[in-house]
């Protein structure tokens, strides 16, 4: 009776092979097709190799600890005559052309048939190199490019292609699906905004927090008519802390840090469809009382998107006052070419433990977060300028 | 009733010479014994005069058949097998090919090249020359794959103004069947959708249409639709049928029995790189005969060209990529 | 022959002012056989004239033009600047534009004259002319033994002038004469003094004649010396000196004006006159045609076969815009 071969399987992309963990059954057994026989660990995870078809077991070519590549023979299987058929194992070749029999036919059938294994993981063997899942082919960068979408927009698609990536089939299908929901047509700024976001997410981004206390603050607003807002101390704030130290605002382009060659802060204010940033230059070299105008001014241009050019970009860094939507905490994201984002929460009344009175008074609190890249700063040095940020708003007459 | 492949040739050559007195055929044996492969059988007696011996002089038989179509006859030249055409390519792409771009005067004859490998036929009896042939501008080169196609390809051939080289392939002379010829079939430059499919596209031609048939019927139990386009005519290649099907697979593989270097499957992967960049999910692939003199002893031979079961492989890598 | 070798004179001279694109070949010394095969053939017979044959295209009916045009490329030539020098013709009127294989013309006359046959028209005859070099091809006795089983119209004109380019006749056969291979074809072989115009006229009408009456081929092979480079880029300095001061290293011309001073044919003077109206004619000529437009790459459709809408579309290129400007080739 013809034997099959157990064969390493294909185990996932990039696998070129596995340790045997265990037999799961031993010399002369009967299996059944897909039965589960030999547990294998590769260097992603354990798995199971099954019988490629039901037989008896004749013996384990492989030990147990060792490591065997894909495509090696592990073991044997007997088949009866009627597996053996079903496998395809004695069936003649096909003819091609004409009746078979015929003086002259093709002989084929004179060739000896290897037996055909197939392989127990299906629909694999990816190059490594290109990386199963993500690759894309040329005819689906054409169609994305034809619909206007990236890569990106593929990552809600369940891929059943070659290593599990996203077919054109797939797509379409996707596509089709998406018909059927309501749609609303996202905006070019939703989309400025998308596409800065998805490019700020290639940076390890970390967050820190520090609670402030804003009595002081808010008590150095009376002083104006015009009541500057609470954004405002927080920008002159971080403004004055990055002026006695760039560092922190640098940026890592390859091995250097690049430092600012002046202190622009943006303010992040929202619009009806997304958020604008727009910038007050120099914001270390004025007082906070000479920034209400043109804070206020900017802040109006924004609103309206009369923001000129001039008045965006080149900013080192970004204050965002969400306390604004009442969020006590948040953890924005950088614009992609700055290291940081500065975030102030809404104000809360919380009980503070007064050491030298003995009790708990009233204060008025909110979080300072910093959100950074991760590769320029580390949580000490976000630490120590949230710590100073906190210290300045504590004491606005130093603004 | 069921006609042969070489019958529907014979019936073309006879419906040819019936029509048109212009007409006669030149070449080796093709008189009373009516042509190494019978081709011409019983012509004669039909068609006294204008079915005549050539003495073996490849090179004097088609130089003499420019001559005569200088002179207003359409020769049809039978070569007995192609690999001898090789004495003849001076004539055939120097002078035939060259006389009407050169001077004006037209040049329609018609070269018929036995081809293709049939059991024990060895290195000299078996080649497939289309590529050589389409290489060289002022030919038209054609391929039937099909016994319908043998019969309306050839008849067009004989009444094109240029030079034909028709390449008839020798497996499929007494085993291809069909129950009718037909008047008329696909114009000449057309390729046919020799089988529906979605997940992959064959191009092929000739005798390879008919593994790659077989071919797609064992896929076919593995849950894979192959589509096959048959070229019909290897210059010109109807490279918009083929876009078209690569269009609707996002796959190709492209099959020929001649040997892989300039041949016709790389001519048809280098267009639809260039015109199609955009449709490929997969790298196209090309399957061919070894690159070595094809081999005599059946053991070897079967391996050496492509068979049902390698284009089956062949299409798998290219499905599973 | 006058004017064949006065044209021959030009075009050498144009050659060597650079006016000439490619190579010059030249008839030089074997004026007096061409000229033979042209006088001896009828309208309707065809001709396939090879390299040395001005004087015999002439004498066939070639317009003086057609060489001049082809060879300083104007458009208006025979073969449109698609092919050039001696590979011209006028394939309507009998004569048979040469490619450069060797022996290879030789049996696409012969194809002419079977078709003929099968028509059931008689008496044209095929003449195709060929030097002792293309006697070794293949091609060469392929088509001579199928004129030869055909029993076809054809004759073949050897010009024996010593040399394939610089190769002798002892590095090129080993039979005694050329002459002797007809017996090989079961034809009767002809061997003549080729600077002799009073043999090569009577001969070529005989065989000529001949064939014509009685339809097989003849073998004429004529002796005579080169007396040109194989080229005009070509010195020719492995010339045998024994060779050029032996009988068949004289000039065929001379040889002839001899005589017919010698008969009193003609007189000196009268002889003079065609010499100079034949440089009239052919100066004339060449003035003419140097004002004529060259082929234009932007008017050509680029494809190889009648059968327009069989080209191949991916083979056609796109024809380019034609720059601003005048069309300045080099």
């Amino acid at each position: 009776m013809p034997e099959v071969p157990i064969v390493m399987p294909q185990l996932g992309e990039s696998i070129a092979e596995a340790i045997i963990v265990s037999f799961l059954v031993k010399p002369g057994d009967f299996v059944t097709a897909d039965q589960p026989i030999i547990e294998v660990e590769t260097n992603k995870a354990t798995m199971q190799v099954t019988a490629p078809c039901s037989g008896k077991i004749v013996e384990f070519k492989a030990k147990e600890n060792e490591s065997y590549p894909v495509g090696a023979i592990l073991g044997t299987i007997l088949v009866s005559e009627e597996e053996a058929t079903k496998l395809g194992l004695t069936t003649k070749h096909p003819q091609p052309i004409g009746t078979a029999g015929k003086p002259g036919a093709i002989p084929h059938k004179s060739i000896e048939e290897k037996p055909r294994v197939q392989p127990t993981v299906t629909g694999l063997p990816v190059p490594a190199n290109l990386a199963g899942a993500s690759y894309m082919s040329p005819r689906m960068k054409a169609r994305l490019n034809e619909l206007g979408l990236r890569a990106a927009d593929l990552a809600g698609i369940q891929g059943t292609g070659a290593g599990g990536r996203v077919t054109i089939q797939d797509l379409e299908r996707f596509l089709a699906q998406i018909e059927k929901h309501k749609t609303t047509p996202a905006s070019p700024l939703r989309i400025a905004v998308a596409d800065a976001m998805r490019r700020s997410w290639t940076r390890p981004i970390a967050m820190v927090a520090m609670p402030v206390q804003l009595d002081k603050m808010l008590e150095h607003r009376k002083n104006f008519p015009e009541k500057p807002g609470p954004a405002l101390y927080v920008v002159r704030a971080l403004a004055l802390a990055l002026a006695e130290d760039s560092t922190p605002a640098g940026r890592l382009i390859g091995n250097k840090i690049v430092h600012p060659q002046s202190i622009d802060i943006a303010v992040a204010v929202e619009v009806s469809d997304g958020v604008m940033v727009p910038v007050i230059r120099n914001a270390d070299k004025k007082p906070l009382r000479d920034l209400i105008g043109p804070y206020r001014e900017l802040v109006s241009l924004a609103r309206g998107k009369k923001l000129p050019p001039e008045m965006t970009g080149g900013s080192i860094a970004t204050v965002t006052n969400y306390g604004v939507f009442g969020l006590t905490f948040g953890t924005p994201i950088p614009l992609p070419e700055q290291t940081l984002v500065l975030g102030l929460g809404a104000a809360q009344k919380v009980p503070h433990w007064d050491e030298s009175l003995g009790q708990f008074i009233p204060i008025t609190q909110a979080y300072l977060t910093l959100s950074f890249d991760h590769r320029v700063l580390d949580g000490g040095g976000a630490g120590r300028l949230l710590g100073r940020v906190a210290y300045l708003l504590n004491h606005p007459e130093l603004l | 009733m069921s006609i042969t492949y070489l019958e529907a040739i014979r019936e073309a050559l006879a419906r040819a010479l019936a029509e048109d007195p212009r007409v006669f055929i030149y070449g080796q044996d093709v008189g009373r014994f009516g042509g190494a492969f019978k081709a011409t059988k019983n012509l004669i007696e039909q068609f006294p005069g204008r079915v005549i011996d050539a003495p073996i002089s490849e090179d004097a038989i088609i130089g003499l058949a420019v001559g005569a179509a200088i002179e207003g006859l359409r020769p049809v030249i039978e070569i007995q097998f192609a690999d001898f055409s090789l004495l003849g390519l001076n004539q055939i792409v120097n002078q035939a090919a060259t006389l009407f771009w050169r001077t004006g005067t037209p040049c329609p004859i018609t070269i018929r090249l036995p081809s293709g490998g049939t059991i024990g036929s060895g290195p000299f009896h078996s080649q497939c020359l289309e590529a050589i042939y389409a290489h060289f501008p002022g030919l038209i080169v054609m391929t039937p794959a099909t016994v319908e196609d043998a019969y309306t390809m050839l008849l067009d051939a004989i009444k094109i103004d240029d030079p034909v080289i028709f390449i008839e392939h020798k497996l499929l002379y007494y085993h291809l069947k069909a129950d009718h010829i037909h008047d008329e079939g696909l114009p000449v430059g057309k390729a046919r959708i020799a089988r529906e499919g979605r997940d992959l596209t064959i191009v092929t031609y000739s005798a390879m249409v008919h593994e790659s048939i077989a071919a797609a019927e064992e896929l076919a139990s593995e849950g894979y639709e192959i589509e096959i386009v048959d070229l019909r005519t290897v210059k010109p290649i109807d490279t918009d049928t083929v876009i078209a099907s690569v269009a609707r697979t996002g796959r190709l593989l492209c099959v020929s029995e001649a040997w892989p270097w300039g041949g016709v499957g790389a001519e048809v992967i280098a267009r639809v790189v260039s015109e199609g960049f955009g449709l490929l999910d997969a790298p196209p692939l090309r399957l061919n005969a070894k690159d070595t003199p094809i081999p005599f002893h059946p053991n070897l031979w079967s391996m050496h060209r492509p068979t049902a079961r390698t284009i089956a492989d062949a299409a798998r890598k290219v499905l599973r990529f | 022959m006058v004017l064949g070798r006065v044209l021959d004179e030009k075009l050498a001279s144009l050659y060597r002012a650079g006016k000439i694109y490619g190579g010059c070949y030249l008839g030089r010394g074997q004026e007096a056989l061409s000229v033979a095969i042209g006088l001896n053939l009828k309208k309707g017979d065809v001709f396939a004239p090879l390299i040395r044959d001005t004087a015999g295209r002439l004498a066939f009916g070639e317009p003086i033009h057609d060489a001049v045009r082809t060879y300083l490329g104007s458009v208006l030539g025979p073969m449109r600047g698609r092919d050039g020098n001696v590979h011209r013709g006028r394939i309507h009127e009998g004569i048979i534009p040469m490619i450069s294989h060797l022996g290879a013309m030789i049996a696409v006359v012969n194809g002419i004259l079977f078709a003929r046959k099968l028509k059931g028209i008689t008496g044209t005859v095929g003449v195709a002319s060929i030097g002792d070099g293309g006697t070794s091809t293949g091609a060469f006795h392929e088509a001579l033994n199928q004129a030869s089983v055909e029993k076809l119209p054809l004759v073949v004109v050897v010009a024996n002038n010593q040399y394939a380019y610089s190769t002798p006749n002892s590095r090129q056969f080993a039979c005694r004469s050329l002459a002797d291979r007809a017996i090989g074809y079961g034809i009767s072989g002809y061997e003549i003094n080729g600077t002799d115009l009073e043999s090569c006229l009577d001969v070529l009408k005989q065989t000529i004649e001949e064939a014509r009456s009685t339809s097989t081929p003849k073998l004429v092979v004529a002796n005579l010396l080169r007396l040109c480079g194989h080229g005009e880029h070509d010195d020719a300095s492995y010339i045998d000196p024994k060779i050029k001061d032996s009988p068949i290293g004289r000039d065929c011309i001379r040889i002839a004006e001899e005589r017919l001073l010698q008969r009193g044919w003609a007189s000196q003077q009268e002889i003079t006159m065609i010499w100079e109206e034949a440089k009239v004619t052919v100066d004339r000529v060449v003035a003419e045609v140097q004002s004529e437009p060259a082929p234009d790459p932007y008017a050509e459709d680029w494809c190889a076969l009648k059968t327009k809408h069989l080209a191949d579309i991916y083979c056609i290129p796109e024809v380019p815009d034609r720059p601003e400007g005048v069309l300045d080739l080099p």
